[in-house]
């Protein structure tokens, strides 16, 4: 599904290059989940961030669903990950402004639609959550666990095929922490949705079936579960 | 799609109702006061369009260069529309206009009502549609043509066509038969009358029929299809030479200047529709106004736009720093660069509805204000004509796009992941920004300056002493039915002898502007040793300068006791200066061929006219050529009220049926610059607006700052500043721009008002300290808009800042 060749971010610090990444390597079949562990400043998130297009990389060859990323130009990598990303964050980031339902529903607004099928599709997903009665809530009036439960949704509203999540348990408590884990390997065992997390959690890690630890933007050990 | 971004804005506007309250308060301000101001422009520019030949009407005028200026006149001699008329082949119609008030009587009804004179072609060459009656009017010499609204105050509901009324000339009245009724002219029509009669029944005409050098009414014409003007005005050369020789041979010997091929009188033609905005030639229909000042209105309203658009913009921009990270997820949930764009565009589209909404009902309740504060007639209505629609929804979208899509692009260059991680580089104070911002500030300060000098100005002439007394002098327009020199007599008598009263006279001319609204312009012009003199001339009663304090210098003024004093004149020192003798009084000047008038006194030079003028020579007689149209009372000092009314009460009782119109001299004096007090109005409002509107826009901005800069401060406050220090910090970087704008506004606001003042004869001379003083009005109301948002920042604990990084 994925390929990551070469691939290397750095910032030019005077005369010298500071990499974030260095020359990665990296494959993931479709229905995999992979957890991304390392320390601070390992460059787990830039390489999440690399692999859901919001980042590019300074080199190397990125090809997503066979297609070269790194030839793309700015609006077809949208449309390629409008396809088949989804995202979840650590901060959730909701939209304050917008109801629970209508977080939801964003995504498919923008991939034009239309409304009686937008309708079919967030009742079904706010059915799956458990979170109907929820709906007209804001994110403000929801706790941490609720609002990612949100987020999560809202990442599966487009039905991707690969969901990308940067510390989805971050601002969680253990318990919501471990519920959204759950609902991670459900996904990826029922629905096939390939996963990949960036984590410092050891034991949210091993949810995966395989994880990578990071090291100053190598890859220092591949650990298959 | 849609719904949901008027669903988020219609959020975010309640999110931060006061700053986005504030923002639309600015709006609706800015479009009230622009929208009334283009109406007024709108307006102007709409006069006299009506007339479907507009583009060919012209009116003949005279040019002549005596002193230097090209002077223009539209007053002409009897004869010269019969001989233009047989002489040239390319006029298709031609007509003559004299103006008039006359008493029209029906039944045991009288009215006043102004009549015009005109030839039979004037309704071809206007668009004057018939009412009711004939649609060829004025066929013959007793036709009257009348308005509706005239025909209705005579009438009622009568068919008012073939009713025969008189109307009075001189001593007694002429019948006429009502042809037609035409519509009422519209409010934008200079041409303006409550009826038409025949110009063969002007007082006076058959005398004038070969008199070429009695110049006192206007000609109208226009030309055949294919005609050309320009070719068509050249050849009036030829006219001139023939039928003003004499005119020609004065001007030649005063070594007057050439105005045109050599020749130093010619015969032009004014377009007609530019005949509102005609400020040069004297003598045309209607009150010619000021292009510039209506183009500054216009330059106004486009600042006041200006102005409120840069707030839009950088209150937007302000607004956006909070709103990056939503940016930042929605493109993560796919959105393009439209998507944002658009929901953007829509946000800015419904505040300005909800700021046009208010903005003009904020006009519609100021409306009659600014009607009755700046002259104007215009409605609301006109705004929902077709055309002006257009506009207004053309640039009601032109205003959002600017306003809505640079905030959205800005947003849009934020990277997604660095918003995502809660760190936005805004920090870096945007050139863009403070450009508006000094844009703004130099507007304001421009206008801030404009209003003090004005202010001076208005000020300096009300103040400066005319040389006569205008406080305790009343002057009254005699009604046009009464004989005014009886007139005066009478009242002299029915007052003689009351101690309030210190002097009764009575001249041809007010002093001023009275409330009857009339000008009256005379001057003579007489050949005396070999050279021409021009004087202004007008006639006056006995105790003239002693009623109105005029100080005389030498000799003595008109008296009953002197019978020959019909045939003296007093002159002021201007004109005795001309007379280039020694002793004047005394000295006889043939001010015509057959009889010389003698000079019995000198009296100081005073302002008759307006202080846009120089005080010019001037002739006072007591002849009974000219009328005596105003009787002027002076009272004792003390209680000014109470002679108003007893002379009221006196007037009253003397002519039963007569309008009590009187003002104070006063009162006529300020008149006179009325417009330059609606220009100063006008200033005044604009430059309150703009500043207000601009320092919302600091407001947001400063509010924006030190949002970005909360965290620097909390690091100095914790080292150790203190808190005028930080206030001072945040301070210092808004206070230069509004020092630079200042200082940008002010050669541009010199130059203006240089330019304006040198329509004033007397005038104040622009100082520095006016200068200075818009500036420290600028800093400071500046600074007291920031500091409330820096003393907040400044005594916020800075723990609390610094941890939220």
């Amino acid at each position: 599904m994925l390929t990551l060749k070469n691939i290397s971010k750095y910032y030019q610090v005077g005369g010298s290059k500071n990499f974030v990444l260095n020359n990665i390597d990296l494959d993931v079949e479709e229905g995999e989940f992979v957890s991304i562990m390392g320390p601070s400043g390992s460059g787990k998130s830039t390489l999440l961030n690399i692999i859901g297009m919001l980042d590019q990389p300074s080199e190397g060859y990125h090809y997503f669903m066979g297609e070269g990323v790194h030839l793309l130009k700015e609006k077809q990598r949208t449309a390629l990950y409008k396809q088949y990303i989804g995202f979840v964050f650590q901060a959730y980031h909701l939209i304050d402004e917008l109801t629970v339902y209508e977080n939801i529903e964003t995504p498919l607004i923008y991939q034009n639609i239309k409304g009686g099928e937008r309708k079919a599709l967030v009742a079904d997903i706010l059915d799956r959550f458990n979170i109907v009665g929820k709906k007209d809530l804001f994110p403000s009036q929801l706790s941490g666990g609720q609002q990612q439960l949100v987020g999560i949704a809202r990442a599966l509203i487009s039905k991707p095929r690969l969901i990308l999540a940067d510390e989805p348990t971050g601002n969680l408590n253990s318990k919501q922490g471990e519920e959204i884990m759950e609902l991670f390997r459900k996904l990826n065992q029922e629905d096939n949705v390939t996963i990949i997390q960036v984590t410092h959690n050891e034991k949210n890690a091993e949810y995966g079936s395989r994880i990578i630890n990071l090291l100053d933007g190598k890859i220092e050990s591949i650990k298959n579960i | 799609m849609f719904k949901n971004y008027i669903k988020t804005a219609w959020r975010n506007l309640l999110k931060g109702k006061v700053f986005n309250g504030l923002n639309i308060l600015g709006l609706a301000v800015a479009i009230a006061s622009s929208a009334l101001l283009l109406l007024t422009v709108h307006f102007q520019f709409s006069y006299d369009k009506f007339h479907k030949n507009i583009d060919n009407i012209y009116q003949l005028y005279f040019s002549t260069n005596r002193e230097g200026v090209v002077e223009k006149t539209g007053s002409m001699p009897v004869p010269v529309t019969p001989a233009i008329k047989a002489e040239y082949p390319e006029i298709k119609n031609i007509s003559r206009l004299e103006g008039g008030v006359t008493t029209v009587a029906y039944g045991d009804k009288e009215l006043e009502e102004s009549i015009n004179f005109v030839d039979q072609d004037f309704f071809k060459i206007f668009t004057i549609p018939v009412a009711a009656g004939s649609k060829t009017p004025l066929v013959s010499q007793n036709e009257l043509v009348i308005t509706k609204y005239v025909a209705k105050a005579l009438f009622n509901n009568a068919d008012p066509v073939g009713k025969m009324v008189r109307m009075k000339f001189g001593e007694g009245y002429k019948s006429f038969i009502v042809s037609s009724v035409i519509e009422d002219f519209p409010e934008n029509s200079s041409i303006n009358a409550d009826g038409f009669i025949r110009f063969e029944n002007t007082p006076g005409y058959q005398q004038n029929l070969k008199v070429w050098d009695n110049r006192n009414h206007s000609v109208f014409l226009s030309l055949t299809d294919n005609a050309d003007p320009a070719v068509f005005e050249s050849k009036l050369g030829k006219f001139v030479k023939a039928h003003f020789k004499e005119d020609l041979n004065n001007l030649k010997r005063d070594g007057a200047k050439p105005v045109a091929n050599g020749d130093l009188m010619s015969l032009n033609l004014a377009s007609f529709k530019d005949n509102h905005f005609n400020t040069e030639v004297g003598g045309v229909e209607g009150y010619a106004v000021n292009k510039t000042s209506i183009i500054g209105l216009l330059v106004i309203a486009i600042f006041i736009l200006i102005i409120a658009c840069i707030n839009f913009i950088n209150l937007a921009v302000a607004r956006s720093f909070t709103r990056a990270r939503e940016v930042g997820v929605r493109k993560t949930l796919g959105a393009g660069k439209w998507d944002l764009l658009s929901q953007f565009w829509t946000e800015t589209i419904m505040v300005c509805l909800i700021a046009l909404a208010i903005g003009i009902a904020l006009a519609s309740v100021i409306l009659p204000y600014f009607n009755a504060n700046f002259k104007s007639t215009i409605k609301l209505g006109m705004l929902f004509h077709p055309a002006q629609l257009l506009t207004l929804i053309g640039l009601f979208l032109l205003i959002t796009v600017i306003a809505g899509f640079y905030p959205a692009l800005l947003m849009m260059r934020y990277k997604t992941v660095q918003v995502l991680k809660g760190s936005v580089s805004t920090a870096k104070p945007g050139k863009v920004r403070n450009i508006l911002l000094v844009v703004q500030f130099s507007i304001a300060t421009l206008l801030t300056i404009c209003t003090l000098i004005t202010r001076q100005q208005i000020n300096y002439v009300r103040n400066k002493p005319l040389g006569f007394n205008k406080s305790e002098v009343l002057s009254i327009p005699i009604d046009h039915g009464l004989n005014g020199a009886q007139a005066l007599q009478l009242f002299r008598n029915q007052v003689a002898g009351e101690k309030q009263i210190v002097g009764v006279t009575g001249a041809y001319r007010n002093l001023g502007l009275g409330n009857d609204g009339s000008t009256f312009t005379s001057i003579t012009g007489f050949n005396y040793k070999g050279h021409e003199i021009r004087s202004h001339i007008y006639s006056v009663s006995y105790d003239y300068l002693k009623t109105l304090d005029i100080k005389l210098l030498d000799g003595r003024e008109f008296s009953k006791d002197f019978a020959s004093d019909s045939n003296a004149v007093l002159v002021n020192q201007k004109m005795a200066s001309l007379l280039q003798v020694n002793k004047p009084v005394g000295t006889m000047v043939p001010y015509d061929d057959k009889h010389p008038k003698k000079v019995i006194g000198v009296f100081a030079d005073y302002n008759f006219r307006s202080l846009h003028d120089k005080i010019e020579p001037l002739t006072l007689v007591m002849d009974k050529e000219f009328p005596i149209n105003y009787v002027f009372v002076r009272v004792r000092p003390n209680s000014l009220s109470a002679s108003y009314d007893f002379i009221k009460e006196k007037w009253h009782q003397t002519f039963p049926n007569a309008d009590f119109n009187a003002s104070w001299l006063e009162q006529n004096t300020e008149k006179q610059y009325r417009n330059e007090q609606r220009l100063a109005n006008i200033f005044n409002s604009a430059s309150i607006i703009a500043i207000f509107i601009s320092c919302i826009g600091l407001l947001a901005m400063s509010v924006m700052v030190i949002l970005q800069r909360t965290k620097e401060i909390g690091i100095r406050k914790v080292l150790g500043a203190s808190v005028s220090r930080i206030v001072l910090l945040v301070s210092s970087e808004f206070i230069t721009l509004v020092i630079v704008a200042a200082i940008i506004a002010m050669p541009i606001a010199w130059w203006l008002m240089d330019q304006w003042l040198q329509n004033f004869a007397y005038r104040v001379s622009i100082q520095w300290w006016v200068f200075a003083l818009a500036t420290l009005l600028a800093v400071i109301i500046a600074a007291l808009t920031i500091s409330v948002q820096a003393i907040r920042a400044a005594i916020a604990n800075p723990v609390k800042s610094i941890k939220s990084e």
